[in-house]
């Protein structure tokens, strides 16, 4: 009775919010239907059952895992639910339902529970299960669907994705538009064809707070940018641009993978010399790579290099001020000077 | 420690150069032993391995010959063995750049400068895409073309496969260099 | 230290891949068939073993200035015989294995057992040493085999293994087809490439971590319970030594 009178004495955060991470996860949920609707509509039978065995293969697996270590059970906060829907958007809906499994088995037991499991992985689940699942199983995550919007234009069962035409340099169909492009009557993974429906949920995080403009808006402003500086030959330059921005996995992946919260900076401008290192790197990949999209590969280099961002740019204490820094470190200089020429003169 | 060295001098450094001496000297005698008894026995194993390899994409009962060229002609470029078939034509083997990194392959070509079979001896393509191309199926696309092929994709008759066009363009566009250097033989 | 203790070292609590993490290249490169594995694993093991009796032969003549170039020359001399012996006699292994038999040279395993314990120990010791090590590499070599040749294309035994008319074949010249245990479009071909070795030997590096440290838990445990000092483990008697 006497302990709640009390102060407790902890380190900070001191203030807590009532909004826990199930909350948090389930407004990316909803920020995630948009574009899974579309998706489903768009592949019709086969992506609504990746998407089923994805998130309850995810929820088992962490169930699994936690009991047989004996921790604390953390499906509840719905991460899982999350890295099974981001991968499914992720995924080809040609993609059998095993690979989809498999999937879920590498992104949830190795790459977040083995190194602790919820705010603990240094990558991001979904995106590391889809870049084993594309090294795993080539033949089955390259192989794109005929959108429902395409069924008429279009005599075949699979088909190139847009971003793999400008790769090889043929020159694009007539029905590859920007209206297709930003309604999402592409070829595609099964979340990442429709800008409109992924730009109306990533809106809704930002309205939820859940995001920051910070890491969308410089990964996909140094995408436009590279684009429309650097440009191809046989496009114009804002044509190309656009088809840059609007084509593959672009905004999926600047709204809702590159702002997950353990592997992204948590420092303010580090967020956004993180978004611009993805930028970057997705250009790179997309011009110079031998595959023709970059977006997961570029959010996976720059998580790994999350750590090294947060570390250089680290704020000043609170405090101190510019001077003191200053004379810090012309201390420290000092002192080696001094300590060089003392062995010097030994 | 430094200062003992020094007091030791010369003689320390000739003891350890005579033991290093003497160490290297036993085992390239010992080695030379084993090099004298195995040499024979190695040749005769690549000559087959070579022999095997080659048949498979022209035979020839006479043989063959392995040819002399000059490599920094550009039309023997990336070929890196040249061999007669006695009079059924030649084998060519090339290295070049597939999708991922570097195909070595052995082209048969017959004197009427058609390929009469191919197999890939190393690539590293992605399996399950460009790995296709050691298929049969692949390289059996390629037996009876002359210069000038190229794969359906680009308007041809060799099999492009599916998600791995640009392995199959590397294997017929060797194919076709394969055929060009034996033209340039005269 | 007995030959059984020196046995559960080579083989467990000083592992040469799994403890003290060394070879662990050639670890991640070859293991890609069982017979890679089987074939690199022994052929380790008979340098090693012939590096191992040498070097602590010739121990008390290395003046300690040059002990690793003579080291190195009288590895490299059995690298060399070993390499030429593979060529001429199991060519199928010499070529699958390719550079990696000339690489045993730069192996650490065979320079970190001699500097480690044979420039100290008598020839017999040493013989077992290199017995052990080499048998408790290639333990790991083939587990990785297993595991990736498993689940990266569905076989078991490649090269050694084969059903013929429902009857098992085996053969050692490297032309067996191995035996399927599921179809290959269902393999992870990512665990055959190089990716693939690095990931799987971290997984049995942790796995090993924690059953090392799960058995010294126990044994902490148990002796706190029987109120006994607990005895120091041999390795860090020899450390202090």
């Amino acid at each position: 009775m006497e302990e709640k009178k009390l102060f407790k004495v902890t380190s900070n955060p001191i203030l807590r919010t009532p909004r826990g991470t199930d909350k948090i996860m389930l407004d990316v949920i909803i920020g995630l239907i948009p574009a899974l609707a579309v998706g489903i509509w768009q592949f019709g039978m086969n992506a609504a059952i990746l998407l089923v065995v994805n998130v309850a293969a995810c929820v088992f697996f962490e169930w699994v895992y936690r009991k047989l270590m004996k921790k604390n059970c953390t499906v509840g906060d719905l991460s899982a639910v999350v890295t099974g829907i981001l991968l499914t958007c992720v995924m080809p809906s040609n993609a059998p339902w095993w690979v989809g499994l498999i999937g879920c088995f590498f992104g949830i037991v190795v790459v977040k529970q083995l190194y602790g499991g919820i705010g603990k992985n240094f990558l991001n689940p979904a995106l590391a299960a889809r870049a084993f699942l594309s090294a795993a199983y080539a033949a089955f995550m390259t192989s794109w669907a005929v959108p429902a919007a395409m069924s008429g234009v279009v005599d075949a069962v699979t088909m190139s994705t847009p971003l793999s035409y400008l790769h090889n340099g043929d020159p694009l169909p007539e029905y590859f538009n920007y209206l297709n492009m930003f309604l999402g009557g592409i070829p595609g993974s099964i979340g990442e064809t429709s800008a409109l429906a992924i730009l109306a949920g990533g809106a809704w995080l930002m309205l939820r707070k859940v995001i920051t403009w910070r890491i969308p808006v410089s990964f996909i402003g140094s995408v436009a940018v590279l684009t429309l500086v650097f440009g191809c030959e046989g496009y114009g330059n804002v044509e190309w641009m656009l088809y840059n921005v609007l084509s593959g996995g672009l905004l999926l992946g600047a709204f809702f993978m590159a702002t997950d919260y353990s592997t992204s900076p948590v420092n303010l401008k580090g967020q956004i010399l993180y978004g611009i290192g993805c930028g970057a790197v997705t250009v790179l990949i997309r011009y110079f790579g031998s595959y023709p999209e970059g977006v997961s590969y570029a959010i996976l280099v720059m998580n790994c290099c999350a750590w090294a961002i947060d570390k250089a740019l680290r704020p000043r204490q609170f405090g101190v001020t510019a001077e003191d820094v200053k004379a810090g470190k012309a201390a420290a200089k000092a002192a080696k000077k001094q300590a060089k020429e003392a062995a010097a003169n030994d | 420690m430094t200062e003992t060295k020094k007091a030791k001098g010369g003689s320390q450094i000739v003891k350890l150069a005579v033991i290093l001496f003497l160490v290297s000297a036993i085992t390239s005698g010992v080695l030379g032993l084993v090099n004298m008894f195995t040499k024979d026995i190695i040749a005769e194993q690549q000559r087959l391995k070579t022999e095997a390899a080659y048949n498979a994409v022209l035979p020839s009962e006479s043989g063959y010959t392995t040819i002399e060229f000059d490599p920094d002609d550009p039309a023997f470029a990336n070929v890196d063995a040249l061999s007669a078939a006695g009079d059924n034509g030649w084998v060519v083997e090339l290295t070049f750049s597939g999708a991922q990194g570097s195909i070595t392959a052995a082209f048969g070509v017959g004197s009427d400068y058609v390929i009469t079979g191919a197999s890939v001896i190393d690539h590293a393509e992605t399996s399950g895409l460009g790995a296709k191309i050691t298929e049969e199926g692949f390289l059996e696309s390629l037996v009876g073309q002359s210069e000038g092929m190229a794969v359906t994709k680009d308007g041809g008759t060799v099999d492009s496969i599916t998600a791995a066009t640009i392995s199959s363009r590397a294997m017929a566009n060797a194919a076709n260099a394969a055929i060009a250097a034996c033209k340039a033989l005269g | 230290m007995t030959l059984k203790q020196q046995f559960k070292e080579g083989l467990i609590t000083n592992n040469p891949v799994l403890v003290q993490r060394i070879g662990m290249c050639s670890t991640m490169a070859i293991t890609t068939t069982l017979f890679n594995g089987i074939g690199m694993g022994l052929s380790v093991l008979i340098i090693l073993t012939c590096c191992n009796v040498a070097i602590s032969a010739l121990r008390k003549a290395i003046p300690n200035d040059i002990r690793l170039a003579i080291f190195v020359v009288v590895i490299a001399g059995f690298v060399t015989i070993v390499d030429l012996l593979l060529q001429a006699f199991i060519p199928a292994l010499s070529a699958s294995l390719g550079v990696f038999i000339p690489l045993i040279v730069v192996n650490c395993i065979i320079i970190g057992r001699a500097e480690a314990f044979c420039q100290h120990e008598p020839i017999g010791p040493s013989f077992w040493d290199g017995i052990f090590q080499g048998f408790g590499y290639t333990v790991v070599l083939v587990a990785m085999c297993l595991i990736r040749e498993l689940l990266g294309s569905g076989t078991f035994g490649t090269g050694i293994f084969e059903i013929v008319n429902g009857a098992l074949h085996v053969t050692l010249d490297g032309s067996a087809a191995g035996i399927r245990i599921f179809p290959e479009q269902f393999g992870a071909t990512i665990l055959i490439m190089p990716f693939g070795g690095f990931l799987t030997l971290a997984v049995l590096l942790a796995a090993m971590q924690y059953a090392l440290r799960k058995g010294a838990e126990k044994k902490e445990k148990a002796a706190r319970a029987a109120k006994v000092e607990i005895p120091a483990p041999a390795e860090v008697k020899e450390a202090a030594e």
